[in-house]
């Protein structure tokens, strides 16, 4: 395969050197200036180095010159000819190219350009249509062809050619003008050439001369082979988007340092894509990105994240470099679905095979409008998450002898992915950004695309003047498509291209999506100088602002975000506002936007929604200012609704502890549920009633009032499902956390309140193990009353504990049944228990218990209840039980 | 074991404290075998829930305690799952159907066919029909309450409704008159007082008479939140001697520093402080009305006397204008922005006549 010598651009090239290095994705390594060039196809001595590219080009320009005045004397020579007989004659280099034309019977036939991109020259303003196809010079007279800056840049129209309008006379007086236009016949110059050199004028060119036309030629030859054969059709039918899309990598315009990033971060894949065979020279610029711990040689970042605004030529760029490079493109846009199945799909398999059906090369894969993709939330199974995914698999292992290839092991990515993407923050890039090596096209400055666009005028025969152009660009903000499918539009009903024109043209065209930070900047600060020229506006105009800043607004179509913004932006400008007048206005404007948008949504009034523009409107007359504090992303309505969004689940957890609470004892805390109670009584009430001032002292030593607080303490606990739970703090102190963390609850700005002590580690240490402890011994009280059956027993606890009530009984520390057994535990416990834990407690009464059982000899079944995994499981012998 | 406010919670009408011409009434009612559809309304922690379990208590006798919690799921027509939880006992069902959120109808509509259609099956029963009560009626939206309006009729042989409801306001008129409508006022500070001994007598211990009025001073005739505010002042100093703090809810806190905020300061830094200290009350999950309503009684318990209705006045409009809206920030900052406008022009004119 190709190239694998690996050009790396780096800065010092020029523009004019690119042309001469295209790729051929044939055979011919893709060759730098200093680089030999392999399989050369004729037997022209040792491989020489090309000279320094100035030189170059300006030897060039001289041969270009002495070809142009060759033709001129061709084309007269030609004319006489065909003059003469006035029937089309056919010169033997080049029999099947030339063609008599309707011209010289002053007839304009239809024309018959074939090829938007051979451009040859010669073209007169006066007449747009022609068809002339006279030999070439060159070949006639049997001079080395030289194909120089026609097809090394893009259309051109040289001033050395179009100075060749030729004029003649007949025999009969009448003047006419020739026009040639040559359809360079690949087989035709292929003789010609050979057929040069072979007559022995290989001595007027120097050899690297020789060798740079011979690729180009193969170049061109390459790429006509490519290009799509839309030359049948009506070229009328033709976006000239599409006519004028670049096809090759010295055609690409505006910011060249960019195109070049993107191909070394291409080129940086060579090792791993053609071959590890070749060795790389010497560490160039580019090679502290290759991660040299990657068995493949690839590039760190394995994704490449292509941002920019929409028209600049991203995706034309991509497919460009790619082919240059030498790769078939996949590509993948949002015409196709994008979940995160498709990375399974398509994706993998086409990464994995390294290549498509039926074809040769690589493949490298383009993921477009990847912004649109799913990707914002946390799902595992979104398109970026797979992408990223995708990058991250291991080379794998060598598979050791005896071992089972695995089919489904997954393989490392071998060829190149690229995103591209008009909006790098999105959201939904928020983790590619991380994995992927960024770059942003910026837009060319304005006089490279006017230049461009004044040749696809020129070429399309438009008459326009630089300064309607540079309107035109101005207005478009530097998209390149949106100015040239103006100048097709204006093409349709006129030939001339005026700022008028242009004007009218583009009323409805600007400002296409914009972020919401910017429309932002646009309704809180005037129209800057330079943008007023831009769009032409008179003073009058500038100062109508409603119509213009709703279309911003609309355009946006983000209003909630740009309500949000204008609310968190307009009380930071530092103008003066004495008696708040214009605060309370905004704020009207706001409560407005925000009662239409309420409408809206929940009583369905879409019809609204072209108002709500309007409503945001007025903060310019109210705060612009000139200079005023730049708009920032404001988060803090966002953190609000995270933080609202955690505490509601903390309420929900603690409703839900509250609900059990209500199931156990008979539905006594539902009332406290209820919505407002609880966030407005309960939650700040129960943190105090559960943070008594207890002393942190061992559960045996404790004096009997404070053992009822404790005890009291724990039942509350255990009944709400209120729990400390230990942990380990970062700086690896053991903390004691409250779970479910109610305490937020009497946290207002980050602090507690005075009133509530923060228990201390021992306190809650004390309190944590005897609330473990009582839900061991809950626990055991459900398994007991399982076997009698869950609502007998319910009601007829429930029952006992109202007749308690009932009979008055001083019931701070009422025992119920298991209770009682619990204190006599705690009591009972044997002192060289020295931490106290609760299994040994509870083990002792799940002893008593069992035998209790042998005593009274009852015959015991034993069945087993779902649900009760804190059992402690001891093991016991069978005959225990019998 | 339960908190005080379940624990000693009156299980009978004739243990009520107060609003004894409430309870014979009830009572009356209950033995009269004419039982009527009921709407209890009054305050926040006057006693409504208790007077209506009681009521079920003489209706149907001990039996209605035999509680039993479950959830039940509602399929909603746009296929969501809804989960409502539901209390009920062999004679009565309680639902809240605010939990379901906009498919309260739903709810109703399922749950209440549901109950309608069967009659009681126990011969034993006291009373032929079942009753339902429908907790937070207020907030039933209007599909709900239209939907309720013709069960409450068409099945009266089987059922008899209880709504519970702060204020009548917000309930459609058809369902008001179909019900016998018991409002359920305050306790006054005596029987609030009577009633917080009683609770500290069978707690054990003895409540000072000042502990008890401050606590009653805080709660605002709210009987509930003076019970809690009772146990958490005795769980926190167990012997109650010394100068006792009343533990005060902290959003109530938080909002009147807001409040003074916003009168000691009036200038574009300070509202974007106040909107701090709001979007901070928001995110603790308090009612924005709640919000406006305290700081606005704040506001005005320390401002002149001229501009107090002024700020009575916006703080409701501002209120409605939040219920219609959906981004309340928006609505209370609008509002600072007025009681500072209000506040500032106020003192401007002061000055400025002072010069005349």
């Amino acid at each position: 395969m190709v190239s694998a010598t690996s050009f790396v651009p780096n800065g010092l090239l020029s523009f004019s050197n690119v042309a001469n290095i295209l790729p051929d994705e044939n055979e011919a390594p893709v060759a730098g200036p200093s680089s030999p060039r392999t399989p050369a196809p004729t037997t022209f001595g040792p491989p020489v180095e090309a000279s320094l590219p100035a030189t170059k080009s300006s030897a060039e320009r001289a041969l270009q010159e002495l070809v142009d005045d060759i033709d001129v004397l061709k084309d007269m020579e030609s004319f006489l000819d065909v003059g003469g007989t006035n029937a089309s004659t056919s010169l033997p280099l080049e029999p099947p190219m030339f063609k008599s034309n309707g011209l010289l019977s002053s007839i304009n036939s239809k024309n018959s350009l074939s090829d938007p991109f051979i451009w040859t020259g010669l073209l007169s303003d006066s007449l747009s249509s022609q068809d002339d196809d006279l030999p070439q010079v060159s070949e006639a007279f049997s001079i080395p062809h030289a194909v120089s800056k026609s097809t090394a840049s893009f259309p051109s129209f040289d001033q050395s050619t179009s100075k060749f309008n030729l004029k003649a006379r007949t025999f009969d007086g009448r003047t006419i003008f020739i026009r040639r236009k040559h359809k360079p016949s690949p087989d035709t110059r292929k003789t010609a050439s050979l057929s040069t050199r072979g007559m022995g004028n290989l001595l007027d060119v120097p050899i690297h001369r020789l060798l740079d036309d011979i690729s180009r030629e193969q170049a061109m030859e390459l790429s006509q082979r490519q290009r799509p054969s839309h030359t049948k059709h009506d070229v009328g039918h033709i976006l000239w988007v599409d006519r004028y899309r670049p096809q090759r990598f010295t055609d690409l315009m505006g910011n060249e340092r960019v195109a070049r990033e993107i191909l070394s971060w291409v080129k940086q894949w060579d090792w791993c894509v053609f071959g590890k065979s070749k060795e790389r020279k010497r560490p160039r610029n580019g090679d502290e990105n290759v991660d040299f711990e990657d068995e493949y040689h690839r590039p760190k970042e394995k994704i490449l994240l292509l941002s920019g605004p929409p028209g600049l030529g991203k995706t034309t760029m991509t497919h460009v470099i790619a082919r240059q490079a030498g790769y078939e493109v996949v590509e993948i846009n949002a015409s196709d679905a994008r979940s995160g199945q498709i990375v399974d799909d398509r994706i993998r398999p086409t990464l994995e095979s390294g290549s498509t059906v039926g074809s040769s090369k690589p493949v490298l894969v383009v993921i477009d409008e990847i912004d649109g993709a799913t990707g914002a939330g946390e799902n595992t199974s979104n398109f970026i998450y797979k992408l990223i995914q995708l990058t991250f698999d291991k080379p794998r292992r060598k598979v050791r002898a005896g071992q089972q290839w695995d089919p489904n092991a997954k393989r490392p990515i071998l060829r190149p992915i690229i995103c591209i993407c008009n909006d790098i923050n999105a959201s939904s890039l928020a983790k590619l950004r991380l994995h992927a090596y960024q770059i942003r096209l910026q837009k060319p400055a304005d006089v490279h695309t006017v230049k461009r666009l004044r040749q696809v005028c020129e070429l399309e025969g438009l008459q326009t003047d630089t300064r309607a152009l540079s309107a035109l660009v101005g207005i478009a903000r530097g998209d390149l498509r949106g100015c040239i499918n103006t100048l097709q539009f204006i093409k349709a009903r006129r030939e001339v291209v005026t700022e008028d024109v242009i004007r009218k043209a583009t009323v409805g065209m600007k400002e296409a999506e914009m972020s919401v930070i910017s429309v932002l900047t646009d309704l809180f600060s005037p129209l800057s100088k330079r943008r007023v020229k831009e769009l032409g506006m008179g003073d009058e105009e500038e100062s109508r602002y409603v119509g213009r800043l709703s279309r911003v607004v609309d355009s946006c179509g983000r209003d909630s975000s740009i309500a949000i913004g204008c609310f968190s932006h307009y009380a930071n400008l530092r103008q003066h506002d004495a008696d708040f007048s214009r605060y309370q206005k905004a704020n009207e404007w706001l409560m407005t936007f925000d009662r239409f948008s309420a409408a809206m949504y929940a009583e369905g009034e879409f019809a609204l929604s072209q108002y709500l523009p309007y409503t945001l409107v007025p903060f310019y007359p109210l705060f612009q200012e000139r200079g005023g504090p730049r708009v920032e992303r404001d988060q803090s309505d966002w953190e609000n609704m995270q933080t609202v969004k955690a505490n509601e689940e903390i309420y929900k957890s603690l409703g839900r502890g509250l609900q059990t609470a209500s199931t156990r004892l008979g539905g006594d805390f539902r009332h406290l549920v209820h919505t407002p109670i609880m966030q407005l009584e309960f939650a700040p009430l129960i943190n105090r009633i559960i943070s008594p001032p207890l002393r942190p002292v061992n559960s045996q030593v404790i004096k009997p009032e404070e053992r009822a607080l404790l005890s009291r303490l724990v039942q509350i606990m255990t009944r709400l499902e209120l729990r400390f739970v230990q942990e380990r703090a970062e700086d690896g102190q053991l903390t004691y956390r409250l779970d479910p963390p109610i305490d937020v609850f009497v946290t207002y700005d980050g602090k507690r309140t005075a009133d509530i002590a923060v228990s201390r580690y021992a306190v809650r240490h004390l309190v944590a193990q005897e609330v473990d402890a009582e839900l061991t011994a809950l626990q055991t009280d459900i398994i007991e009353k399982g076997k009698k059956g869950k609502h007998a027993n319910m009601s007829d606890k429930t029952s006992k504990a109202r007749t308690d009530d009932q009979s008055s009984e001083p019931s701070s520390a009422r025992p119920t049944k298991r209770a009682r057994t619990e204190e006599v535990d705690i009591a009972d416990r044997p002192p060289t228990d020295f931490f106290g834990r609760p299994i040994t407690s509870f083990a002792g009464a799940v002893g008593s218990t069992d035998n209790k059982v042998v005593e009274k000899k009852y015959r015991v079944a034993y069945k087993f209840i779902e649900g009760n995994s804190a059992a402690v499981r001891k093991p016991i012998k069978v005959e225990a039980f019998l | 074991m339960s908190l005080w406010v379940d624990q000693y919670r009156p299980r009978a009408l004739d243990d009520l404290h107060y609003h004894q011409g409430l309870s014979t009434c009830l009572k009356a009612l209950a033995a009269s075998g004419d039982f009527p559809h009921m709407l209890f309304y009054g305050p926040s922690g006057a006693g409504k829930k208790t007077r209506i379990t009681c009521t079920l208590r003489q209706l149907f006798g001990p039996g209605v305690e035999k509680l039993k919690i479950d959830q039940r799921v509602f399929l909603t027509p746009s296929r969501r799952k809804v989960e409502v939880n539901l209390v009920q006992s062999n004679f009565h069902i309680e639902i809240t159907p605010s939990e379901a959120g906009s498919y309260d109808r739903v709810v109703i509509q399922e749950l209440l066919k549901e109950i309608a259609q069967t009659q009681q099956v126990d011969l034993n029963a006291k009373q032929r029909f079942k009753v339902v009560i429908i907790n937070e009626a207020d907030s039933l939206s209007r599909d709900a309450q239209a939907a309720l309006r013709r069960t409450m009729e068409k099945y009266m042989s089987n059922m008899r409704i209880i709504l519970c409801a702060n204020s009548t306001s917000r309930l459609i008129a058809p369902i008001k008159s179909r019900c016998l409508l018991m409002r359920v006022a305050a306790p006054s500070r005596e029987e609030m007082q009577s009633v917080m001994q009683y609770v500290s007598k069978r707690a054990g211990f003895d409540l000072p008479p000042e502990a008890g009025d401050k606590i009653i001073d805080d709660s605002g005739g709210n009987l509930r939140k003076a019970i809690l505010v009772l146990e958490a002042l005795k769980m926190q100093s167990p012997d109650l001697s010394g100068p006792l703090a009343i533990a005060k809810p902290d959003w109530e806190t938080y909002c009147h520093k807001v409040a003074d905020m916003i009168i000691s300061e009036q200038s574009p830094a300070r509202v974007m402080e106040v909107r701090q200290k709001l979007y901070e009350l928001l995110s603790h999950c308090i009612p924005p009305t709640v919000i406006l309503k305290t700081i606005a009684e704040r506001v005005v318990d320390r401002v002149d006397e001229a501009i107090k209705t002024d700020i009575m006045h916006w703080a409701a409009i501002y209120e409605v204008r939040m219920r219609i809206g959906s981004k309340k920030i928006y609505h209370l900052e609008a509002w600072v922005v007025k009681v500072m406008s209000i506040y500032k022009h106020f003192f401007y004119d002061m000055d400025m006549s002072s010069f005349d």
